[in-house]
Order: structure tokens, then sequence, then C-alpha cells
């Protein structure tokens, strides 16, 4: 082509590498991580024990897989406050549909996959729903998942008679078993948050997710099927809020309709995505983020209770420690937009 | 360049009528374009021409009339479909996702994917967009020193420049700009004139929306104005001065056209 | 075993210093073997299906066909919540009943609808939680939280062989978990738990509160913290909650929670077995509510209190021990029902 748009581009000045460095939040979480660990060590020296350790990635494992849940939602450009029921309602629906396999002394691992095949449905449903009155009927994904979070709040109460149904000892047993610091159950939970990392920053799937959340209407007008992309996200997230339901289900042997729901599990789970870097506006986060933002999370609020903090001020630490993160965001946000 | 009738359209829209809710946004609009010819829509404020453009691409779907491409009546279920008739738009509001790098939003909805099974189950292959964005925007002028900034961290001209790069590069029989010139200064405005010639010289149909009449004027082959959603002229540039086209638009001189 | 139950208790009753707990209480006293009249009493609890109030029931049921007492009881089954119960008690008061018995769910919230009951010469009488209003309230029955909290304090000192185990030198620490320090009978049972630890067990050394927010998970994982911090040698699990994280909390660390034990309250079913079943983490004492008891004495003394007889106007019962070695019968006698 013979003309040329050049006279449209002039050289935008790059950033010091330097700056670059220490403003990446994830960098800056990394560093924080190890300080809390240093911190809590040297307060307590029994810190550092493989015990110690495997109680933090059990934890971890609680809270990472709604995490990265929210990561997804919140990336495509919404919210999902259904998080926490849905792994109660999941957690009690599939404890009391395993029972009579407990009951009759079924195999640990048939009981466990039938149970995770029956949280894995049940979150599919409610981020169904979610799902359903987003697209369908046009309501905000803040609206749509808090109508499902009350409908699966309420139907664990209601199934459950607010009381733990179910109780497999075996399943606690199992859950404690593995290698070193890595139980088997962590073990499984970590894969599956590799491949949610994996897909979403290196496959289409997760190209899309970006885009709609970045720009619905280019998104759309690239030929992106959005409404179907949107459907799956919920669904997606549903579906690891059912898991994290079976995960608690595995730990204590029991389900319980407070699962999630009276911690506000899906806050927290926010909470490890905003600290993470992510932005509640869309398009904007990272998977290893959110894993250092779930890790810091985890560390300093069992690591409070390691150096026997009083329960009240643990929560005004992770107040704190999210306010910081949101300011440390609008900095960083703020300086990248240097010309 | 002259109209011949004879040949067959690259783009016909026939009888397109659109509402949103109750508001009528176009009214029985038909209106024909041919390869290698410049079409100017022009048209006040609300008007219609976004409008008729997002049909034109799928994003809109028409509640009545027809959209014919090389001949054959169409259907777009979705903006993918009119992409993969070789039809590109550049929208009026951004059709870019300022988030994703320069690279990625060139093949934003038309992925690269990696060869063999990581690309059957979806994987991405970033570092060949990236290239390739590259030799797509510098084929049709337009050069960035790194693909892999994101839109979010370029002016506005420079977001110009990549939506219009994007647009040229991808299309294979008609390009619709609405309203290329936004944002641009007088030198880059005149720049984009020259990308849209030489898409003509390429044999592309284009189809060219704005307020500026003077550069409608300078570029176009044939004016179609339209007011309130109904096409209320459509004849050759060479019928056209500011004057006269200023009227047409905004009705006070209903006579010019008959 | 089936469903395992424990109890979501939220706002109770006014403080324990209002105890007088020097009453005797005359048990099976014939008061009205012969009613002239047949009175309607209306009964309103909340979380109705929680076994604790199921056993409720079953005294208060048998009271009532002794006595011939139309007994209307009601409670929304699951939720114990004022904003559930206030439109059970305005139901049961349309019915124009000659008394309300209530366990307020909230020691204000209910007030109002009790002053409406006085004044249409309704009495009212409260059961296990009180309202704090007590001028209107005809009489109320509850259980002796003070005197539970001591049981639980000199249980797990035997449990842990206090006398010979904790020494100066090394002291035994202890865990408390609790679902929600604002619940005020759970607070009354860890102040006079404490209490008596310092009074009489030096050589414990008590941890701050774990606050399990009703939720077993959370209890877990917090008891898990203290397990792998401190040498930890017993926890008092307030609730049901806590009993079932602190077992799985136990059992999940293995040989590290060997020599733990728990303490936990309530005689719901689950409770019991775990008591019974032994093992690792597995409960060394119950301390126990009456609820039956409770349910049968409120009836009766409704009954008197109408045919103008002296009641009574604060009642407590004491909790009792349940140990392992308890014989079956009496532990049958003092296991909640289930529903
Ligand atoms: N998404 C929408 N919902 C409802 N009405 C719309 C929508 N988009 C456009 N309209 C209405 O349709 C009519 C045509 O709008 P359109 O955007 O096509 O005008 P336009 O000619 O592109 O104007 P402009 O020069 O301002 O870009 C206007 O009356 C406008 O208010
Ligand atoms: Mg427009």
């Amino acid at each position: 082509m013979s003309t040329s748009v050049d006279a449209l581009v002039t050289t935008v000045k790059s950033q010091s590498r330097v700056r670059r460095v220490v403003t990446n939040q994830q960098f800056v979480l990394f560093v924080v991580l190890i300080a809390l660990i240093l911190f809590f060590a040297s307060r307590n020296s029994l810190f550092f024990r493989v015990g110690e350790f495997s109680n933090l990635f059990t934890d971890f494992s609680g809270l990472v897989l709604i995490a990265l849940a929210e990561t997804y939602v919140i990336v495509a450009g919404g919210i999902d406050l259904a998080v926490g029921s849905t792994a109660a309602v999941s957690g009690v629906v599939a404890a009391g549909w395993i029972q009579p396999l407990v009951n009759h002394g079924v195999n640990q691992a048939v009981i466990l996959l039938v149970g995770t095949l029956a949280c894995a449905v049940v979150g599919a449903l409610a981020g169904g729903l979610s799902a359903l009155l987003i697209t369908a009927f046009d309501l905000v994904p803040f609206v749509a998942t808090l109508v499902t979070y009350s409908v699966g709040a309420g139907l664990a109460l209601v199934i459950s008679h607010g009381a733990p149904v179910g109780y497999n000892p075996g399943a606690i047993y199992w859950s404690a078993s593995g290698i070193g610091m890595i139980t088997w159950l962590v073990a499984i939970v970590l894969v599956v948050a590799v491949v949610l990392g994996v897909v979403l920053h290196l496959t289409v799937y997760g190209r899309y997710n970006f885009a709609i959340g970045s720009n619905e209407f280019a998104a759309r007008a690239a030929g992106i099927a959005v409404r179907r992309h949107l459907i799956s996200v919920y669904v997606l997230a549903g579906v690891l809020a059912g898991l994290t339901g079976m995960f608690f289900y595995i730990r204590s042997g029991s389900g319980a309709a407070t699962t999630g729901v009276t911690n506000s599990a899906n806050l927290v789970a926010i909470a490890a995505v905003v600290i993470g870097g992510a932005s509640l506006t869309g398009g904007v986060g990272r998977w290893a983020g959110t894993m250092l933002g779930a890790a810091v999370l985890t560390v300093v609020s069992d690591g409070l209770i390691f150096i026997n903090v009083p329960p009240t001020w643990i929560q005004v630490v992770v107040g704190a420690l999210i306010a910081v993160a949101a300011l440390l965001q609008s900095f960083r946000r703020r300086s990248r937009r240097v010309p | 360049m002259t109209i011949a009738s004879e040949r067959t359209p690259v783009l016909e829209l026939r009888n397109i009528t659109l509402h949103y809710g109750s508001v009528e946004a176009l009214h029985d609009v038909s209106i024909k374009s041919y390869a290698g010819e410049v079409i100017g829509l022009v048209g006040d404020n609300g008007a219609g021409k976004s409008s008729l453009i997002k049909v034109i691409s799928g994003v809109n779907t028409a509640d009545s009339g027809e959209v014919i491409v090389d001949g054959v009546r169409r259907h777009w279920r979705s903006p993918h479909d009119s992409m993969a008739a070789g039809i590109e738009t550049l929208y009026q509001d951004s059709g870019l996702a300022p988030d994703l790098s320069i690279g990625s939003n060139i093949f934003l909805g038309r992925e690269k994917r990696r060869s063999g099974l990581l690309g059957r189950l979806g994987f991405v292959d970033q570092r060949a967009m990236e290239k390739e964005a590259l030799e797509q925007l510098a084929r049709v002028g337009i050069t960035i020193p790194a693909t892999q900034r994101t839109v979010s961290e370029l002016s506005g001209g420079q977001r110009q420049a990549v939506a219009i790069g994007r647009a040229i590069a991808w299309a294979k029989h008609v390009i619709v700009l609405d309203e290329p010139t936004n944002h641009l200064g007088a030198r880059q405005s005149a720049e984009v004139l020259n990308v849209i010639k030489s898409a003509r010289e390429q044999g592309l149909s284009v189809i060219f929306i704005s307020h500026s009449l003077p550069h409608v004027l300078e570029v176009t082959d044939r004016i179609i104005v339209l007011r309130l959603g109904r096409v209320v002229r459509d004849a050759p540039t060479s019928e056209f001065t500011v004057e006269s086209l200023l009227g047409t638009i905004t009705g006070l001189n209903e006579s010019t056209g008959s | 075993m089936k469903s395992r139950s424990w109890r979501l208790t939220k706002g109770v009753a006014i403080a324990s210093t209002l105890m007088a707990s020097s009453l005797t209480f005359a048990v099976g006293a014939p008061m009205a073997s012969a009613a002239p009249h047949r009175y309607t009493i209306g009964f309103v609890v909340g979380a109705e299906a929680d076994p604790f109030f199921q056993s409720m029931y079953v005294g208060a049921h048998a009271e009532a066909l002794k006595l011939h007492v139309n007994l209307v009881w009601q409670g929304d089954p699951v939720d114990y919540s004022p904003a559930t119960q206030i439109p059970v008690v305005q139901q049961v008061l349309a019915l124009k009943p000659n008394a309300l018995i209530i366990a307020p769910t909230d020691t204000k919230a209910l007030n109002p609808y009790i002053a409406a009951a006085v004044r249409s010469h309704i009495k009212v009488f409260n059961v296990d939680s009180g309202s704090s209003f007590q001028r209107n309230i005809t009489s109320w029955v509850t259980g002796n939280n003070t005197q539970g909290g001591k049981a639980a304090a000199d249980a797990l000192a035997t449990a842990m062989h206090y006398a010979t185990d904790c020494t100066a030198a090394k002291k035994c620490d202890v865990a408390i978990g609790v679902s929600s320090l604002t619940t005020s009978t759970d607070a009354a049972r860890v102040a006079a738990f404490k209490a008596e630890v310092k009074a009489k067990y030096p050589y414990i050394e008590m941890l701050n509160d774990v606050v399990s927010q009703s939720q077993p998970s959370v209890a877990q994982s917090a008891f898990a913290q203290d397990i792998s911090a401190h040498n930890l040698a017993g926890i008092f699990a307030v609730d049901g909650t806590d009993a079932e994280g602190a077992t799985a909390a136990v059992k999940a660390a293995g040989s590290a929670g060997a020599s733990i034990k728990i303490v936990g309250y309530d005689g719901y079913a689950n409770n019991i077995a775990s008591m019974v079943a032994g093992g690792l983490g597995s409960l060394s004492a119950i301390i126990s509510q009456q609820p039956t008891l409770e349910g049968t004495l409120i009836i009766k003394y409704a009954v008197a209190a109408l045919q103008g007889k002296k009641v009574p106007h604060l009642q407590t019962l004491p909790n009792i021990t349940l140990l392992p070695s308890t014989p079956a019968s009496v532990l049958a006698k003092y296991q909640y029902v289930a529903s």
C-alpha cells in the first residue's frame, strides 16, 4: 500500500524497568507473602513445620477454587456473590446422597467420586440460575447472583434442617493423607487450579473472557458469542463452588448449611481477586495474582491464630490488607497513565 | 469512477427497517455498493448511519428487509458471519478491547491457535499473533513499535489507527468505516483519507461515514444521505457541493435532489 | 448414624447474674390433676426442628396431655431469628391463647409483641432464652449456663488428667471454640468456664477463643492452627459446630492430636455417639441441658399461674455431665430426640 498512517503513531515512552517491577502487583504480593511467613515464624518457630504448611495448603485449597471462579467472573466484567452458598448447598445435597453409600461401607474412592459429581451438578445448576437471570432476564450480575445466593443459602438450611448432614470419618482421614505437606486432596485442588490458570491465559476461551470484560461491545462485534460465554463462566463458577463444597465435606466428614455462608466466603474470594490485582470493572486480572492473593489471605488468617491473636483483630487485619491492595492498584493504574 | 449498474453489487441492502423498541431508526432503506467504489454515508446526528452499518455487520438484526452479498441473500446470526463473508467494520464507539494487547485486538474473534493437539484444545499462539499483527498493520501502512502493549496505553489517535488497521487488514470485500477520523488531527485525518483511497485501489468496496463534508466530497464516489432513518438522496459525489450536501442533510433544500 | 444436629443459637438470655440457682423446683408435684378449664397455650420456639427443641416438645406435649392443655406448638423449622419468629408469634397470638410460652430468638426484638400479649391479658412465659424486659414475664425456665461452664472446666481437667499431667513447668494449653461471642448463652458458658479454670486450674493456659461462626470448617481450620502452634491438651467446644470442627481437626492431625481431649455441649445424638464410639477426636465428656424437663416444667408453671397459683419467676435447671462411663440408659434419657 502506498500510503501510510505512520503519522498516527508517536512512540510511547517506556516505563523504567525498576518501576515496572516495583509496581507489579504479583511481585509485591510475593514479597508480602514471604515477609508474612518469616514474621509468623519469628513469633513461633513451630510455624516452619511440615504439619503447619500442610494446614496452610489445606486452607488455601478451600479458598483458591472459589477465588479463581471469581477471577473468571470478574475478568469477564461480572461478580458472583453466590459461590459461598453454592458450596453450602452442594455440600449438604451431596452429603445426603452419599450417606447411604457410607452406611453400606462402599469403597471410599467411589463415595467421594459420586459426591464430587453430585457437587459439580448442584454447582452447575446454581451457576446456571445466575446465568439465566443475567442473560435471559437482563439482571445485573450483582443482583442475579445475590438471588442465587439467597436461594442456595435457604435451600441448604431447608435440606439440612440447620444441622450437619451425614458423617463420614473415612473422608476426614483421607483428607489428611498425602505426601509431605501436600495431601492428596490439596494436590487435586492444585491441579484444577493450574488448569484454570492455563485456560485463562493461554486459550481462546480465556482470551474471550478478557475481551468481554474489557469491552463487551467489541467482543460481540468481533463475532464472539458473548451470551454463550457468559453462561459458561457462571456455570464454571458454580461448578468450582460446588467442588469447594465437596472439599469441605471431605475435610470435616459432613456437609453443613453454614459452610461458606457465615464466614462470607464469597467476599473473601473477591478479596483474594482484588488483592491479586484484578479490576472490578472487568478485563484485568491474573491467575498468579489471585493465587498469591489467596495465599496471603490464608497465611494471614491462619498465622494470626497461630501466634494467638484475639479473633476480633484478625478481621481488622484482613480488612486493612484489602485496603492496602486497593490503594496499590490505584497507584499502579495511575502510574501506568504516564505518557 | 462510474457506477456500472449492470455489475452485481458486492453488498446490497433492500428495504431495511429497524426499530429500537418504539423508535424507528431505519425505514425502508435500500443501498448498493460496488467493488472499487467509496460510498459516503452522511446524515445528522441520530439519522441512522450507525444503525445501518450495524445491520450490515450483524450487530443489529433488521426487523424486515434483506442483506445481499455478491448476489446471495444472507442472514447474519452474529457479526462472526459478516466477518466470515469478508465484511469488516470500524465502529464509531470503539470496537477495541482496551485491556488486551494490540496484537490480541487485531486477532480478536479469529485467534490464531497453536498447531496440533494444543490448538485443538484451544491454545492460542500469542507469539505468532503479535508477529503477524505487526506485519498486517505494516502492510496497511501502520507501524506500531510493540504490539504487546495494551490498547489502553495508547492515545485516542493511536487506538483509532489500530482499529482502522484491523479493519483494512481483514477486509476482503467490504470495509465499513464509521467516523474513522474521530479523535484525529488534521494531518492524521488526511492519512486516513489516503488509506481509504488505497483501499479503493485494491478493489474493496468502502462505506465511509463522516460529519466532515469536505472529507466526504474529497474521497467518495457516491453519497447517500440519510435523514430520520430514510434515504433522502443517493447520487454521484460530483452532483454535490458542500452547501448542497448540507442542505440535503438538514432538509432545507428539498428540491436539490429531484 | 443419620443426621447430626447442632443448634444455631444467636441472641438469647440476659445476664447470668439474674439467675437465682438456689431455687428448688417441685418436679412431679401434682398441681392440676383435674383441670377445671381446658387452657390453650401457645408455645413458640426458634429452629423448631432442632433436636433441642424437639426434646423440649416431648416434655411439653406429655405435660399438656396430662393437664388437658390445648398446646399450640410453633416455630420456624430451621431459622433461629426474630425475622422469622415474629410472624409466628403474631399468628399464635391471633388464636387468643390463655398463655404464651416463648423462647425469644432475640432479647429485645420480641418485646413489643410480648407487651401486646400482656395487654390483652395473655400471660407470657420464657423458656431457654429470656426477654430483656422480665417485668412482662410470669416465669422463665432455663438451663444454668454458669453451672454448665464450670462443669465443662471440671470435666475437661479430669479428662486431661490435670492433677498429674499439668504442672507449672509444663502447662496444658486449652482452646475454646464458640460460634459467636455475642450469643449470651454461649458467652455465659465461656465466661464461667474461664472463671473456673482461673480459680481452680492454674496450670491450664487458655488460648484466644476460636470463633467458628456456626461453621464446622472454620472451627476445624482454627483448631488445626492451635494444634500446630501449641502443645494442645484440651478443647472446650461450646456448641455442636465446634465439637464437630474439633473432632475433625483432631482426627486430621493424626498422631499430633492423639492426646487431645474434647469436652462438648448438648446431648445431641451425634455428640453422644462420638463419645460412645471413642477413639481419635471423640468427646471425653458432654455437658447436657435438659430440654425435655424445661418443656415439662414450663407447661406445669403456665397452668399453675393461670389457675392463680404462685410460680417461681426464674427457674434454672442444672446441666448434666455425661461421660463415656455413664450407663447407656442414662445417656438415652438425656439424648435429644431427632425430629
Ligand atoms: N442502542 C440503541 N437503543 C435505542 N435507540 C438507539 C440505539 N442506538 C441508536 N438509537 C436511536 O436510533 C436512532 C439512530 O441512531 P444512530 O446511532 O444510528 O445515528 P447516527 O446517524 O449514527 O448518529 P451520529 O451521527 O450521532 O453517530 C437515534 O434516534 C438513536 O437515538
Ligand atoms: Mg453514529
